[in-house]
């Protein structure tokens, strides 16, 4: 599953020294870095918000996938859009996605955010997915996703981040 | 000084923009503006069958769906002049009373967060989870159910429910001394709360503030009690009422206080209803096939964990409503806010907010 | 401590009930000071049979004073708004609601509201309606919390000329469920002092919840219909 579980060859330095030293490329320990502690944006809008609260409380414990839920923008990696978005409402999203910081990503939780969710028939007022104004990583579906779901959109996120190569050079 | 607190903020209330005018610290006017989280609620009702409406008004309250369900089941069996079945009563005091329980135990544990104490949070969404697990247990869903139809329910109570709701309330019950002991009682929270934001009983009455809200302001109104609907007048409970026990009457502190007994008084009914739930029926005997409801219109409303629930329901005679309106307290509970903050500090109002446990779903609808 | 405490709160509130007030507004502590007024209220209920705080439910159900509108409340406060208000009602006469003029509304409902054995102190509801055939309509829930009385009261309106005088100052509710009612039907409400959308965006174009409604294409160069690719 993840790579960096098995350590790499060493070539020259194989057994030179106890397990203690390792080596590897950059790129690899930047995305793992990044991938194992993605603090949140919690962007809390309707009844998934309720279960993203129940996925970071006790039973189903957000924090031990070194998830913090911040409330800043500027401090957060991943916005979790959790919960119908409005065209009052999307505004607004634009705005905040566009003061995070890079890297990052974003989580559309619930059928709402996907695709508009049960109001996509007569909603006039609803946005039929939020992908329409930033653009989405990880779909997590339902309505609303457990918080098992909710985590396993989070681990799904992590796998990608692994797979990015930060610093290089990307042609074309 | 012109604040913003805007429609994106940590207190999980949900998406509310308050415009707020400051003199310094003190505020001086508060002006909230809704309509962010407006999913035509109204407008898919007019378009749908009476059996689809039901999934929606699960999203409109999302913390109390099935007392949101119960609302409208309520109002279309009057309109239609349907009589369920006892056993389909019983269970549905029983979903309708755990829910107020859960409802209950979120909005304080989000007050204890807004007012700065996190523990409590902790403790009682442990506790809630308890009750969404018998949730899960009969009807497969934890948050939005679907569970009570117009003339029945959607499934029965699996085998052992009954057993594991008594080992719950044994359970639940020294927690709520727990509860008192960590925050209704702590020096701190009484500091944050007594005495801030008071609502005299007829600005309440005057704004259409209904429940816990208007209980905590000593008005004795409770519609399970003042004009019952299914079986509550079975029940022997109690309608706890504010005294202004630690600062003025009507203050956050006798709102959250009111909230903290009646999940007393709602275990108090679940023991009844428990032991007195009838053995054998058929949940889904009474469900009509086709709901076509005579002409009419009904105005009914319900007691939910935040107040009166009306459901205002014009019938054409056809199988989709004419007009559905749905009256959410939690919509009048807003509206106090400008009279009851002015004058506080800006944390102060924070604390005003969470004592009103509102709900964005519903006042947006 | 706390008995001294105790001993200046009974002091105080002996004085106050004598009718001077200086002493309790006095004190500086503001928890102390709460817990004086706190104790001052229990004295004074405890003292007179009625207070203005405890509007209070009894066990059985039932206001001490007279039910004048038992049976058909609706038809009852018909016929006495047709005595004190002549003309303003519309409509033929039903059992379940009243119908009423526009243009008297202001003065029936603070009549409703102050009238000593209707007392119908609480809006439960505004409903808009749109009832085809170019007619709108208003519909008001009313509630008396001491007599325990419910009617409704319908106001129509022509699409054209659709205005109907404001009682949000007589219920303070009546704000909000007029700008609502305004959102989605667009009817104006006279006397109204912030007459504005509250649930759709400032900008937005229409009156959703009319029968005739035709969803914008646009809103800030989103679109709003339903319009992905590949779907149904």
């Amino acid at each position: 599953m993840s790579e960096w579980r098995k350590l790499p060859d060493m070539g020259l330095l194989e057994n030179k020294f106890n397990d203690n030293v390792i080596v590897a490329k950059l790129d690899k320990l930047i995305s793992w870095s990044r991938s194992t502690s993605p603090w949140f944006f919690q962007f809390g809008l309707a009844c998934c918000a309720i279960e993203m609260m129940a996925a970071a409380a006790s039973r189903y414990d957000l924090m031990r996938l070194g998830m913090i839920p911040r409330s800043s923008p500027r401090q957060a990696d991943v916005m979790i859009v959790a919960g119908t978005v409005t065209m009052k409402m999307a505004l607004r999203v634009k705005k905040l996605y566009e003061q995070m910081a890079n890297p990052k990503y974003v989580v559309a939780m619930g059928s709402c955010a996907t695709s508009g969710g049960p109001y996509w028939q007569h909603g006039y007022h609803v946005l039929k997915g939020v992908d329409i104004v930033v653009p989405v990583d990880v779909y997590v579906p339902g309505c609303p996703p457990r918080p098992e779901a909710l985590i396993e959109g989070i681990l799904k996120l992590q796998e990608q981040i692994l797979e990015e190569r930060p610093l290089t050079r990307k042609t074309g | 000084m012109v604040l913003n607190i805007g429609p994106q903020h940590p207190s999980t209330h949900g998406v509310l923009r308050l415009q707020v005018k400051t003199d310094g610290e003190i505020i001086s006017e508060i002006k909230p503006f809704i309509g962010y989280l407006h999913r035509c609620f109204e407008k898919h009702c007019e378009n749908v069958t009476y059996e689809q409406v039901i999934p929606f008004t699960d999203r409109c309250d999302y913390l109390a769906s099935m007392a949101n369900n119960f609302g409208y089941v309520v109002a279309m069996e009057e309109l239609m002049e349907i009589k369920v079945p006892e056993r389909v009563e019983y269970i549905r005091v029983i979903m309708a009373e755990l829910q107020r329980i859960a409802s209950h135990l979120l909005a304080l544990g989000t007050f204890g967060l807004d007012v700065g104490a996190f523990t409590p949070f902790l403790y009682m969404f442990r506790d809630r989870e308890r009750i969404l697990d018998m949730f899960e247990m009969t009807c497969g869903a934890r948050l939005l159910y679907n569970y009570m139809w117009v003339g029945g329910l959607s499934h029965d109570l699996p085998i052992g429910f009954v057993e594991s709701a008594f080992r719950f309330l044994d359970y639940f019950e020294p927690k709520i001394e727990e509860y008192n002991n960590i925050l209704t009682y702590n020096k701190i929270f009484i500091e944050r709360t007594a005495d801030v934001g008071v609502m005299p009983a007829d600005v309440a009455i005057s704004y259409g503030v209904s429940g816990p809200n208007l209980r905590g302001s000593g008005v004795k109104w409770d519609i399970r009690k003042d004009e019952p609907y299914s079986i509550y007048d079975r029940f022997d409970f109690d309608v706890p009422v504010g005294i202004g026990e630690k600062g003025n009457l009507g203050d956050c502190w006798d709102r959250f206080n009111v909230r903290l007994t009646e999940m007393g008084e709602s275990i108090k009914i679940l023991r009844q209803a428990l032991t007195q739930i009838p053995k054998n029926g058929d949940v889904h005997q009474t469900i009509p096939k086709k709901i076509r409801p005579p002409k009419g219109s009904i105005y009914k409303r319900t007691e939910t964990p935040r107040g009166d629930l009306g459901f205002y329901i014009i019938s054409d005679g056809s199988p989709i409503p004419n007009r559905l309106k749905m009256r959410s307290p939690a919509f009048t509970a807003l509206s106090v806010l400008d009279e009851i903050g002015r004058g506080w500090m800006l944390s102060d109002v924070i604390a005003i907010l969470g004592s009103l446990d509102i709900v964005l779903g519903e006042i947006d609808r | 401590m706390s008995d001294e405490r105790d001993k200046l709160i009974a002091e105080v509130v002996e004085k106050a009930l004598r009718g001077d007030m200086d002493e309790i507004n006095n004190i500086e502590d503001r928890v102390t000071r709460s817990k004086a007024k706190a104790a001052l209220a229990k004295a004074k209920r405890a003292q007179t049979a009625d207070s203005p705080h405890q509007i209070e439910a009894s066990d059985t159900g039932e206001s001490t004073a007279p039910n004048t509108l038992s049976g058909n409340p609706n038809q009852k406060v018909g016929e006495r708004i047709s005595e004190k208000f002549p003309d303003s009602r519309d409509g033929e006469v039903a059992d379940t609601h009243i119908q009423l003029k526009p243009d008297q509304w202001n003065e029936i409902a603070t009549w409703l509201k102050t009238e000593e054995d209707l007392l119908f102190d609480s809006l439960q509801c505004i409903t808009g309606m749109d009832l085809g055939e170019n007619v709108l309509e208003a519909r008001y829930n009313l509630h008396s919390m001491k007599h325990r009385n419910a009617i409704e009261i319908r106001i129509a309106v022509s699409r054209e000329i659709a205005q109907i005088p404001s009682i949000e100052q007589v219920w303070r509710i009546g704000d909000w469920f007029e700008r609502e009612t305004y959102d989605m039907y667009g009817i104006r409400f006279t006397g109204h002092r912030d007459l504005r959308r509250i649930l759709l965006p400032e900008d937005w174009e229409g009156w959703p919840l009319r029968k005739d409604y035709e969803v914008q294409e646009t809103y800030h160069g989103i679109m709003v219909p339903k319009v992905k690719e590949g779907w149904e």
